[in-house]
């Protein structure tokens, strides 16, 4: 087997008295979809805050291509190949679609003190840009500003932002989270064509969208991984079924 | 061409025209009062470098306002006093030449900016407002107690410095010279705002969290934005000093970082023609108001007032509309 891209050892993280991440362990491989599901409040996003570097962990390391980053900022992260989403869409709301994507492009390329130029006539970067936009189908929306765009086209944004960093790693916290099925149809193959470019850990609760995509799945509930397994496994483990998917969803 | 660029180009051939007609009417003061309106908007764009582009609220621009102002004082009165500037280590002379005084402004404002930038950006939100404030303060204060410089009562510059090829002392020449600053800081704050830096320091200010998770530090952003607005803003220190040929610690008082603050409000915060309206409207409001009554302030409050709750996009805003990201 490959060497994981991300891998995450016995990462600890309490709020008070609530154990948010409680002993997880779990390893990002090339090529794969590893979706990371479970119920409300079960600390996928506070997982997700470990990994990136907005949280830092009492205890556990964060590996990145094999380089504990556990220490690092999220800047410094970002920069190593980490792309992330967010649960709530956070794209800056008064620069245009296009903006928002060259800003990603420009993080992961550097450049960010160029005074002078023009930021939009620099073709290398408005192309890279372009090209994700053309991706997730936005092409029309370029010069929208992204606070107009709907809510699912702003999922979309954010998805051509993680891809314009050229990532080693994509790290998605419910990228399909309020899409309307015919949104999460799109998103869906998407995702598949990604596994491609890089792995993804995908946090999500759209279960159909979880079964066709996932390699493998693992279920955090109260802070722990209950479980970890191919989609046939998780289906038919007891313990996931009582603890989170519920016997009716399983049909 | 868009409206707002139009509406640029309307305000800066205003401005322009005004001195012009004047010196046609032979009204001098009316040249006085568009340099003023020329060297206050030039403070403004300062400002605006840090609330428009990066989001910082800063109640302490006076500090580099006076920075400036102190600076003029510092090189040129030695030369009223035909003594050198200093003997040791080096002998150096002081120096009458605009020019060289801008450098020296300039140059003073950007390391003012670096040191209380670098401290105030450690906070964010109120506490930077205070902060800034406090730093403003506590340079009003020294300049108080400075008495090399007249203390509490401020020092006068006999003789308006010089620049090559002009005669300074002609109002209109002078108002020439702040013209043609003004122009260049506004093509500067233009150019900042197309850049990449420009474009990293907008996501900053609107998605600071998703700035970061893209490799972007917004830390060293801002503080580059911060000191080239101190440098801005000191520059038109240096001239107000020079349209006055006086210097003293009002400049420095938190009295003045409101001014500057409320002009940029007025005219559109993060709008590049600001802070040109706002202090075109602030010295026009001074003046015919301030002549009918002394208590022109509560007017400018309420106008204020108005324009927060009613034209968040000031003067510029309600004229032009809605900002539209740059192409
Ligand atoms: N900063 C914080 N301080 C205190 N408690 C927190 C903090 N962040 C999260 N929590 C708590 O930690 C638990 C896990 O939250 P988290 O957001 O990670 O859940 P989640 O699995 O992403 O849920 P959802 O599916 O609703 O997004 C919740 O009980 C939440 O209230
Ligand atoms: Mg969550």
């Amino acid at each position: 087997m490959t060497d994981p891209v991300l891998e995450v050892r016995n990462l600890h993280l309490s709020f008070g008295a609530l154990k948010a991440t409680d002993d997880v362990s779990l390893t990002l491989c090339p090529g794969e979809i590893h979706a990371l599901i479970g119920p409300n409040g079960a600390g996928k996003s506070t997982l997700i805050g470990l990994i990136a570097g907005n949280l830092a962990p009492d205890a556990g390391q964060v590996l990145l291509n094999g380089r504990d980053v556990t220490a690092q900022d999220v800047a410094a992260r970002a920069q190593a190949g980490l792309a992330r989403s967010f649960q709530v869409s956070a794209v800056a709301p008064g620069l245009s679609v296009l903006q928002n994507v060259a800003l990603a492009v420009q993080g992961a390329r550097g450049g960010s003190f160029r005074l002078f130029r023009r930021a939009l006539s620099d073709r290398a970067l408005t192309g890279a840009a372009m090209t994700q936009i053309d991706r997730v189908g936005l092409t029309a929306r370029r010069t929208v500003p992204a606070g107009d765009l709907a809510h699912g086209e702003r999922r979309r944004l954010e998805l051509a932002m993680a891809l314009a960093q050229a990532p080693r790693a994509f790290v998605l916290d419910e990228p399909m989270a309020g899409m309307g099925p015919d949104g999460a149809r799109e998103m869906t193959t998407l995702l598949d064509e990604l596994r491609h470019e890089a792995p993804i850990l995908l946090v999500e609760h759209d279960m159909d969208a979880v079964f066709r995509l996932a390699d493998r799945i693992s279920v955090l509930v109260s802070g722990r991984i209950i479980a970890s397994g191919t989609v046939a496994q998780i289906r038919a483990n007891p313990e996931v079924q009582t603890a989170y998917l519920g016997e009716e969803r399983l049909e | 061409m868009r409206r707002e660029t139009l509406l640029n180009l309307v305000i800066a051939l205003a401005l322009l025209a005004v001195p012009l007609a004047a010196q046609a009417l032979d009204e001098p003061f009316a040249i006085t009062l568009a340099t003023k309106v020329a060297i206050l908007a030039l403070a403004g764009v300062g400002l605006n470098i840090a609330l428009g582009l990066g989001g910082m609220v800063s109640l302490g621009h006076a500090a580099f306002f006076g920075i400036g102002g102190y600076m003029m004082a510092v090189l040129a009165t030695p030369v009223q006093a035909y003594e050198p500037l200093m003997t040791w280590p080096i002998e150096l002379a002081g120096t009458k030449s605009m020019p060289l005084i801008w450098l020296g402004a300039v140059v003073a404002g950007a390391v003012g900016a670096l040191a209380i930038g670098a401290l105030s950006l450690r906070t964010s939100g109120v506490y930077f407002i205070m902060i800034t404030l406090a730093f403003g303060q506590m340079l009003y204060y020294f300049a108080i107690s400075w008495p090399a410089y007249g203390g509490e009562d401020g020092i006068a510059i006999y003789v308006r410095n010089g620049f090559p090829g002009l005669n300074t002392l002609d109002p209109l020449h002078f108002f020439a010279l702040a013209y043609a600053v003004l122009l260049a800081a506004l093509w500067l704050a233009h150019r900042l705002g197309g850049s990449p830096f420009g474009l990293a320091l907008a996501g900053a200010r609107q998605a600071p969290a998703r700035v970061a998770a893209l490799g972007i530090r917004p830390y060293r952003l801002k503080l580059a934005a911060f000191v080239l607005s101190g440098a801005v803003t000191a520059l038109a220190g240096a001239l107000y000093a020079d349209l006055n040929r006086f210097v003293s610690p009002s400049m420095l008082s938190w009295h003045t970082s409101g001014e500057i603050m409320v002009l940029v409000i007025l005219g559109g915060v993060g709008r590049l023609f600001g802070p040109v309206a706002g202090a075109a409207l602030f010295i026009l409001l001074e003046h015919f108001l301030g002549g009918i009554s002394e208590y022109w302030q509560l007017f400018l409050g309420l106008i204020l007032l108005g324009i927060v709750l009613f034209a968040r996009g000031g003067l510029i805003g309600t004229l032009a509309g809605r900002e539209v990201p740059h192409d």
